[in-house]
């Protein structure tokens, strides 16, 4: 299994992620981040935050997808308008990124379901 | 799910806050003496009587092995049991100091709780009152302010 610190530092290195983590399925806790790329100083650090919802609202999609019969979900994005919260699953853990709206959006679904199935 | 009744009134919004978005099942607000100053989900007394007096004690223990293992009192407190799991936290209001107490299943998580009830927290630091509410502090009677405040959720005894 690819070890989750390096899982993290692929993910931040794409361009246009803004931040990386490993997030706890059921508890929405942190287990490993990348530091918040252009993060500006005194500013709330969103990555909690970002991490226990984004891990919640995964499990939900995941009984929407369970109730719509169309099996584990592989892939949720989460349009905003300043950006993008793109989250994966990999057994007791998901793949959360926070990405700029300028970002190459195909290539890092493409490096999160990369890692994702090394790490399942 | 029920709406928290409350002791002093301007916990309620907080307290309704904090059980819809942490999707808690339920929850309990007490002074560290045991007293309880908010509560949902629970239609008995009895259960809330037993509620504040065991976090009050789990509190005084957790804080005396914090002091004993890391040098610092432990202030948070997580269960997590088959089904369901048990949220214990420190909150303050100014020098007030609360405990509080929630449940949860499934449908929440403890992440989603701990970042609610850091909001809950702030509310509380927001919104409490200038003066000082009288015999908060512990005054040796612990079953009557105990009584006292659940007179205040449930009704006297008899009425509940």
């Amino acid at each position: 299994m690819k070890a989750l610190a390096q899982v993290v530092a692929t993910l931040s290195h794409v361009p246009g992620v803004v931040a990386a983590m490993v997030v706890g399925a059921t508890d929405g806790l942190i287990v490993e981040t990348s530091p918040i790329i252009g993060g500006a100083g005194g500013v709330t650090d969103p990555r909690k935050h970002t991490a226990a919802l984004a891990a919640y609202l995964y499990s939900k999609v995941t009984r929407a997808s369970d109730a719509a019969r169309l099996g584990t979900p592989a892939f949720m994005r989460l349009e905003a308008e300043r950006g993008h919260i793109f989250v994966v699953g990999a057994r007791d853990v998901v793949l959360v990124t926070i990405v700029t709206t300028d970002a190459n959006l195909g290539r890092v679904r493409l490096e999160m379901m990369n890692a994702a199935r090394e790490n399942s | 799910m029920s709406d928290p009744t409350v002791a002093e009134g301007w916990v309620a919004a907080p307290l309704t806050r904090l059980k819809d978005d942490a999707r808690l099942i339920s929850g309990v607000l007490l002074y560290p003496s045991g007293r309880a100053v908010g509560q949902f989900g629970f239609s008995n007394a009895a259960d809330v009587m037993s509620i504040c007096a065991l976090t009050s004690a789990i509190n005084a223990s957790a804080r005396e092995l914090g002091r004993q293992l890391d040098g610092k009192p432990f202030y948070e407190m997580h269960h997590a049991g088959a089904e369901r799991q048990v949220f214990m936290a420190r909150a303050s209001a100014g020098a007030q100091e609360f405990l509080f107490v929630g449940v949860f299943d499934r449908e929440s998580s403890f992440g989603v709780v701990e970042i609610y009830f850091a909001e809950f927290q702030k509310a509380l630091e927001r919104l409490h009152p200038e003066k000082q509410a009288t015999g908060v502090g512990p005054s040796g009677d612990f079953e009557g302010e105990l009584n006292r405040s659940l007179d205040a959720l449930f009704g006297p005894i008899g009425k509940r």
